[in-house]
């Protein structure tokens, strides 16, 4: 019998979701910093704005909802659940007093989107925006994707090893790389920062050399080094990457979505000497067989189709596209409406299963997760070898992420309950999507780009999008990026509380 | 005679010029097949300028939001002004010359090779003032954050004194 | 003093091992794109 919720419950979340507020205060104020180098002096304000109503409620939580207790699982996944909605509401307040979008809800959604490492973009007049707002957006990808900033305050300033363990555990990172949470959560920052410089190196150079004024070339490099890594694909220029023109430049983002989507325990092994991780290691495997099978599926289609017809073409267009869905990024060099009115159908199809399908687990990358996709082949085979055998034998299995690890039924029942979730989510998504009067490929498309907080748009996306399609788009990313399973937990969590009340 | 010649040459040149009125960049990218490989005209405000030996890319943005980029010598690059952003209008600029829907030189690539650049108007620095009142709100709020923690930090520190931990 | 017994030896293997893991990966990502490129010259090559 699952107890009934009490004061104390929503109490405990509560308090402990003060976190996610001072955290979101402070990050909301490093703008600041780019709004002064470029002397955007009148957007300060907004930042000040958002950063202080984030502090005060977190000090109102902190004081009227204070609590000794522990928390449990139940409540870890709840605040988990319910501090990536908090997170982006606050970072709304200044992209909309900036006027970077239309409405409201559009702010909402613009934050959401950065948050989740989406990239789905409703924000107008990008090319004339505020360095500092357009810093902002890239930072929540780089902060809420790249660094998975709420789990990792939650980390540091949780109380204890116990909740913050739980905490953890609500946005499905396994315990870690190292078995102490704060030190995990220093590694992830570190490898995060790591790549970010790199990254931000290679674009500047890369920039310089297109053409690009230094001054221009070292802000948008680092901007697109934080979406790069954090595989969200926000950009500062409406023409996203086509603006640059350039293949160094696709290139170069190629090398940071493919980092982006490869596990943080990977980076772990490898950047401390076990090299060999690289090989062995079954999401690489599994990254590689979809990367270029989809690369190849999708080039071969449009050569066919003669979308495209020089290699040069193919590989700027077609792979580039496989890899930004395949990774979650979202980069895209394809003006939208070409992918609904120009791109064949297979390809649409292929790219929207890509992006469902998703990057490595524990990685920026979003959707089902290599992971539990070789763990769903390989049970699959297993499945099939057991009925080949004679009754008497005893089948079992194993994959290599790290260490090696048993193929239990508990392992593949986890992987297929997750990968289910996301494909009941995809089919409602699209439904919907197609509901509004869209074709029913756009509408797969757009909705697992949003599921999978991938950001690749068909032209579905946008400011004049119906009201409903952008909450419910704002629900699949919310719900994509804490693997559906924390979603629907909370919604357990309400409607437990709806229906027996809260007791004392 | 030679004033008769003089009509036909301007009469020439005026069928020779691109149309009159620009495709609009909707036009162009939502029905680029229609337009693939024939001349058409483009007007738009210069957000962004790379320049690439004896080319350059030169992207312009209509006034619906829709940016194209253009692909010029080096020379018409080199005479821009101003490029739009926070700070600036651009300087506006029409072009006419063969539209790619997916070019073969810049791969697939949409893009217009300009055959014809000019610079319509030039652009100019925009001001941006802060907005008192809200500033001041900002300031307003952000005291109102920093004396709370203050003040809650210093009630819990006097309870810690007096009481154990109460329970709410 | 309070110095921690300084090793030059494990530092450059720490480092060596941080450089060269980097270079891996970013090799990894590079044998992707060769190995993408090669199948667009295939594709090209096969279907024209």
């Amino acid at each position: 019998m699952i107890p009934s919720l009490t004061r104390e419950d929503l109490k405990i979340i509560g308090y402990n979701l003060r976190n996610a507020f001072y955290i979101t205060g402070v990050f909301l104020l490093v703008p600041i910093v780019v709004a002064a180098v470029y002397r955007e002096f009148n957007t300060v304000p907004y930042f000040l704005i958002g950063s202080a109503l984030a502090f005060i409620i977190g000090n109102l939580l902190s004081f009227f909802l204070r609590t000794e207790k522990e928390m449990e699982v139940k409540h870890a996944i709840v605040m988990v659940a319910l501090a990536w909605l908090i997170a982006p509401l606050l970072a709304s307040i200044p992209i909309w007093l900036a006027n970077a979008t239309a409405s409201y809800l559009d702010a909402g959604f613009e934050a959401i989107s950065g948050f989740t490492g989406t990239g789905l973009t409703v924000a107008t007049g990008i090319d004339y925006m505020s360095h500092s707002i357009n810093f902002l957006r890239h930072f929540l990808q780089f902060v809420g994707d790249g660094v998975g900033i709420l789990v990792i305050s939650l980390s540091i300033l949780g109380r204890t090893e116990m909740s913050s363990v739980l905490a953890f555990k609500g946005e499905s990172k396994d315990v870690g790389i190292r078995p102490s949470v704060v030190r995990t959560s220093r590694i992830i920052i570190g490898i995060a920062v790591t790549f970010l410089i790199i990254g931000t190196v290679l674009f500047t150079i890369a920039g310089i050399r297109e053409g690009l004024d230094p001054g221009t070339a070292v802000f948008d490099g680092l901007n697109h080094s934080m979406t790069g890594y954090a595989t969200g694909g926000f950009s500062t220029h409406s023409q996203n990457l086509l603006y640059y023109h350039s293949i160094l430049f696709e290139v170069v983002a190629v090398i940071l979505m493919i980092i982006g989507a490869l596990n943080f325990n990977l980076h772990y092994a490898v950047l401390g000497g076990k090299r060999k991780e690289i090989l062995k290691n079954i999401e690489v495997k599994v990254l590689l067989f979809w990367l270029l099978a989809t690369g190849l599926i999708v080039s071969a289609n449009l050569l066919n189709t003669n979308v495209y017809s020089s290699v040069e073409a193919l590989f700027r267009k077609g792979v580039f596209h496989a890899i930004s869905a395949q990774t979650t990024t979202g980069f895209q060099t394809v003006y939208p409406s070409h992918f609904a009115l120009v791109w064949p159908a297979l390809s649409i199809f292929v790219l929207s299963i890509a992006m469902i399908v998703g990057g490595s687990a524990n990685s920026t990358s979003g959707g089902i997760k290599m992971l539990r996709v070789g763990v769903l082949f390989k049970s699959f085979k297993r499945e099939v070898k057991r009925l080949l055998l004679p009754r008497s034998a005893v089948v079992t299995g194993s994959f290599h992420h790290i260490e090696d690890t048993p193929l239990t039924d508990k392992v593949v029942a986890g992987a297929a309950l997750v990968a289910i979730s996301y494909i009941v989510f995809f089919s409602i998504g699209t439904m919907i999507t197609a509901a509004h009067g869209y074709s029913l490929e756009d509408s797969m498309f757009e909705t697992s780009s949003a599921l999978g907080n991938v950001g690749l748009s068909c032209g579905i996306t946008s400011p004049a999008m119906p009201a409903t399609l952008k909450v419910t788009y704002m629900f699949l990313m919310w719900a994509g990026r804490l693997e559906i399973i924390a979603v629907l937990v909370l919604m357990g969590f309400v409607i437990l509380g709806l229906r027996r009340g809260i007791k004392k | 005679m030679n004033w008769k010649v003089c009509f036909l040459l301007v009469l020439l040149l005026m069928l020779a010029m691109p149309l009159a009125s620009a495709e609009s960049g909707r036009e162009l990218i939502e029905n680029s097949s229609g337009y693939d490989g024939k001349t058409v005209s483009f007007r738009g405000e210069v957000i962004g300028v790379m320049i690439r030996d004896d080319f350059a890319w030169v992207n312009l943005l209509d006034n619906e939001g829709y940016a194209i980029g253009i692909w010029c010598p080096a020379e018409n690059a080199k005479a821009i002004l101003f490029i739009g952003d926070y700070s600036h209008v651009g300087d506006s600029v029409q072009v006419a010359g063969t539209f790619h829907m997916a070019c073969a030189e810049h791969g697939g690539d949409l893009d217009i090779h300009a055959e014809n650049f000019i610079i319509v108007a030039t652009g100019q620095e925009v001001d941006r003032p802060t907005n008192l009142p809200i500033a001041a709100l900002g300031v307003a709020l952000m005291a109102v954050a920093i004396l709370m923690t203050f003040y809650l930090r210093r009630i819990r520190k006097e309870k810690q004194k007096i009481l154990p931990w109460p329970s709410y | 003093m309070g110095l921690r017994k300084f090793s030059l030896r494990a530092f450059l293997k720490k480092n060596f091992d941080f450089i060269t893991g980097i270079l891996s990966e970013v090799g990894l990502t590079a044998a992707i794109m060769v190995v993408a490129f090669a199948i667009c010259v295939l594709l090209v090559f096969i279907m024209r």
